[in-house]
């Protein structure tokens, strides 16, 4: 039963349900982004300010993504913690043109890590370089600096530079966090921690 | 070491988002502001640098970290605000850039609007000569000299600007600047000193405000948001005072439409309010130093304001004094620094050395280091971030501190308790208990008979008095007491009776509280009833008594008596060759154990 669950797994022919949290900044993208993805007559035209936070779903390669749009502003950055615990991975959203601030995405950063629910699991971890279409937008190289991503040695992580508007880059992010998604979420893979995917049900 | 881990500690509270040493920005708190130009969300930083003071004047904005725009500005501002001048969408602010006697527009960052001050009276006989010296009527040599005769009479200051100019320059530079002027009018202009924003008729942050400037002129001007006019004209003076006021910093709150206050601290160190519909200004309280920022509570309309004499402190909508601190170091700016999520609004005050302190009332919750003494001090929404603190020190960089999502001020004291408690002391409610029936009748009562009482208890006091002068003077003629000042033996006695009983022991201490002469041919004799005590030294022999000390006479007492009575003893102190004792006293003897005797 468990050879033949594992095979159907690695032919890619059941689908895997996951739960991923989208955080970041506030005005960094994070609901554009999932806005992506989403199929073309869902697409929301104008996007507002996440209050507290929107459910989406979406697919990648045959793996079913749940993802919690958090909101970024200051007031609603407490709810992020509550649902550490119950994700398979994190997308962090960065707005790359944003220098002013990138001391405060280091610092939710830091806390992301520091928590007790993130700290020690192997969560993948995309960082999206959001914006860089802008004129006076970091490259991914430098934002991976600005955080001190190189710190982070337990965790799977990936920067991409991304333009969410258009949707260039996001493609590449997606790719390699589904693949991440899958290894962790594989039963033999699977970190004692991370509970039983409520998506499951 | 300076850093304490107390101060590691204040550290963390803010992240460090920017720092540009090579900004060269010179530039004051009043010059800086915070605003949404282009309606996007994302709020600029604009600021006038006043350059070297005479060139390189310009209107910078920053959006983020970087210079956005630079415009030259004619003349050194002396204040910048942003303010909603209409209901327009959409919502954009408009820049007052205060400047010499104009205040510049600009929507958008281009010029739109010039508003020139109200030019002022002129004093005729100037007028008179100026026309006189155009055409060609008088010697430019007398001209100078009447201008200067009239200066005397009038004073400078209410002098056209040119003779002003005229009077200041050198006599080789008179005629050819007397040849250029005389054929402009001659115009009497004040300056603007300082600027402020008060919104209109809504409290919103995006609603309408007008301006209010105070002039040298003594004057503080409310201009209409949309055709700039004079909407309320305000004499900085009293009716007590002759005196006119220059105001130095200006600050409003309230609504024009409903009621608003205009607190204005003055070069002559007094603040003055202004409420609606005034048209002279109330003194609220001579300030002992002069002003150096100010900001007003929004909750209470308490006054906070930095004063020169290294002192931060805090006045009451009506000028009572709060509280005062002494500031480490003299105060450069202030500003005021609102937290909603802890429904607090502190108070940051840069210190010169570069140091800034951060006071919620007068604790002290955080200290901030700057590498310079920081001139320039702005609170409030920067780029996307709600809580960015801007600095501009005096050597011209640039510094942008965020407040952590997570820092929480210690604002019930805590670690610095001992700075706190007499605030809190003053704080805690009497428990006062309900006025009874009786103590209203007793109230009543008073009141009734106010002028009996008091006489009653006038004679009573009289009654008094007289009862203890006759006890003194009788107790100084029977010698009775324990001090003798008389004479040559100024002495002091006192008494002490040890022991449970029946055997007593009494110490009788001598001092002589003369400055310098010696006593002696001094005896203590005591008197007592003899079927009563007895006592084994009934007279003791004194010797000389030095000044200052005290010595010390034992002798022991038995009661002898059957009965557990106890009598009195006294004590007097005699002299050789006199037949008065120096001094005298009367001890009662305690009652003896009975259990001792048996």
């Amino acid at each position: 039963m468990g050879l033949l669950d594992k095979l159907v797994t690695l032919f890619g022919l059941r689908k895997q349900e996951v739960k991923v949290l989208v955080v970041g900044l506030n005005n960094s993208g994070k609901t554009t982004v999932l806005n992506h993805f989403k199929a073309e007559d869902d697409k929301s035209t104008e996007i507002v300010p996440t209050v507290g936070f929107n459910i989406e779903k979406f697919k990648n390669q045959n793996v079913g993504f749940t993802a919690l749009d958090m909101s970024g502003q200051g007031r609603y950055r407490d709810l992020w913690e509550f649902y550490y615990k119950d994700c398979q991975g994190i997308i962090f959203v960065v707005d790359s043109s944003d220098r002013l601030r990138l001391a405060v995405v280091r610092h939710e950063l830091d806390l992301l890590l520091q928590h007790p629910d993130v700290a020690g699991r192997a969560l993948p971890i995309l960082f999206l370089a959001n914006k860089m279409d802008q004129r006076d937008a970091l490259s991914s190289v430098k934002i991976a600096a600005g955080l001190g991503l190189d710190r982070i040695l337990d965790k799977p992580w990936h920067i991409c530079a991304s333009n969410a508007v258009t949707g260039e880059g996001l493609e590449e992010g997606v790719t390699w966090f589904t693949q991440q998604v899958r290894q962790v979420g594989q039963p033999g893979n699977r970190p004692s921690r991370g509970g039983p995917l409520a998506a499951a049900k | 070491m300076m850093s304490s881990p107390r101060n590691l500690e204040y550290e963390q509270l803010w992240l460090n988002a920017h720092t540009d040493t090579r900004a060269a920005v010179y530039t004051f708190s009043s010059c800086i502001t915070l605003a949404d130009l282009n309606a996007d969300g994302d709020f600029k930083l604009v600021v006038a640098d006043l350059g070297t003071g005479s060139t390189n004047v310009k209107l910078k904005v920053y959006k983020g970290t970087s210079l956005h725009s630079e415009t030259a500005l004619l003349d050194v501002p002396t204040g910048v605000t942003s303010f909603y001048m209409d209901l327009n969408e959409p919502r954009m602010p408009a820049i007052a850039v205060a400047s010499g006697s104009n205040i510049y527009i600009y929507k958008n960052m281009r010029p739109y609007f010039k508003f020139s001050l109200p030019s002022m009276d002129i004093n005729p006989l100037e007028k008179d000569l100026w026309m006189q010296v155009r055409d060609e009527q008088i010697e430019h040599g007398v001209f100078i000299e009447l201008l200067n005769n009239l200066r005397a009479e009038i004073g400078f200051s209410q002098m056209s600007t040119q003779s002003q100019h005229l009077l200041t320059l050198d006599s080789s530079n008179t005629s050819s600047f007397v040849q250029q002027n005389c054929k402009f009018p001659v115009k009497r202009q004040t300056v603007v000193t300082c600027m402020t924003t008060l919104k209109k008729a809504l409290a919103e942050e995006t609603a309408v405000s007008c301006l209010v400037v105070g002039t040298e002129s003594s004057e503080i001007l409310v201009l209409d948001p949309e055709a700039f006019t004079i909407l309320e004209k305000i004499k900085l003076s009293d009716e007590d005072s002759t005196t006119l006021a220059v105001p130095a910093v200006l600050s409003a709150c309230g609504l024009h439409a409903v009621e608003f206050r205009i607190v204005a601290a003055c070069r002559d160190g007094s603040l003055r309010l202004a409420r609606r519909g005034w048209t002279e200004t109330k003194t609220l309280v001579q300030l002992p130093a002069q002003p150096v920022a100010m900001t007003i509570s929004p909750d209470n309309a308490s006054i906070t304001i930095a004063l020169m004499n290294q002192t931060l402190q805090c006045y009451s909508k009506k000028g009572k004094l709060q509280w005062m601190i002494n500031l480490p170091a003299a105060a450069c700016a202030l500003c005021p620094v609102p937290l909603p999520h802890q429904s607090a609004t502190l108070v940051a005050v840069s210190l010169n050395g570069g140091l800034l302190q951060l006071y919620n009332g007068r604790q002290l919750v955080d200290v901030i280091k700057a590498p310079q003494s920081v001139s320039g001090l702005v609170f409030g929404r920067f780029g996307q971030e709600e809580n960015a603190l801007i600095m501009f020190t005096v050597d011209g960089s640039l510094l942008v501190k965020i407040l952590k999502r997570t820092a929480h001020f210690n604002l019930n004291g805590g670690g610095n308790t001992a700075s706190v408690a007499p605030g809190a002391a003053q704080q805690i409610k009497l428990q006062i208990p309900k006025k009874t029936r009786l103590f209203l009748d007793q109230t009543m009562r008073e009141r009734d008979n106010c002028v009996m009482m008091h006489r009653t208890f006038q004679r009573d006091l009289f009654q008094l008095r007289v009862d203890v002068a006759r006890a003194c003077v009788k107790a100084l003629q029977s010698c009775n007491n324990p001090v003798s000042l008389e004479g040559a033996e100024p002495l002091k006695l006192s008494a002490q009776v040890l022991g449970l009983g029946p055997l007593f022991k009494m110490v009788i201490s001598l001092q002589n509280i003369s400055a310098s002469s010696m006593i002696q041919g001094l005896g203590i004799l005591f008197h007592f009833d003899d079927k009563m005590y007895s006592m084994d030294k009934p007279f003791i022999n004194v010797p000389l008594l030095v000044p200052g000390l005290e010595y010390p006479f034992e002798t022991m007492i038995r009661n002898i008596s059957e009965l557990a009575l106890s009598d009195q003893v006294r004590v007097l102190v005699v002299k050789d060759g006199q037949s008065q004792p120096v001094l005298a006293a009367i001890i009662n003897m305690p009652v003896c154990d009975l259990l001792g005797m048996v």
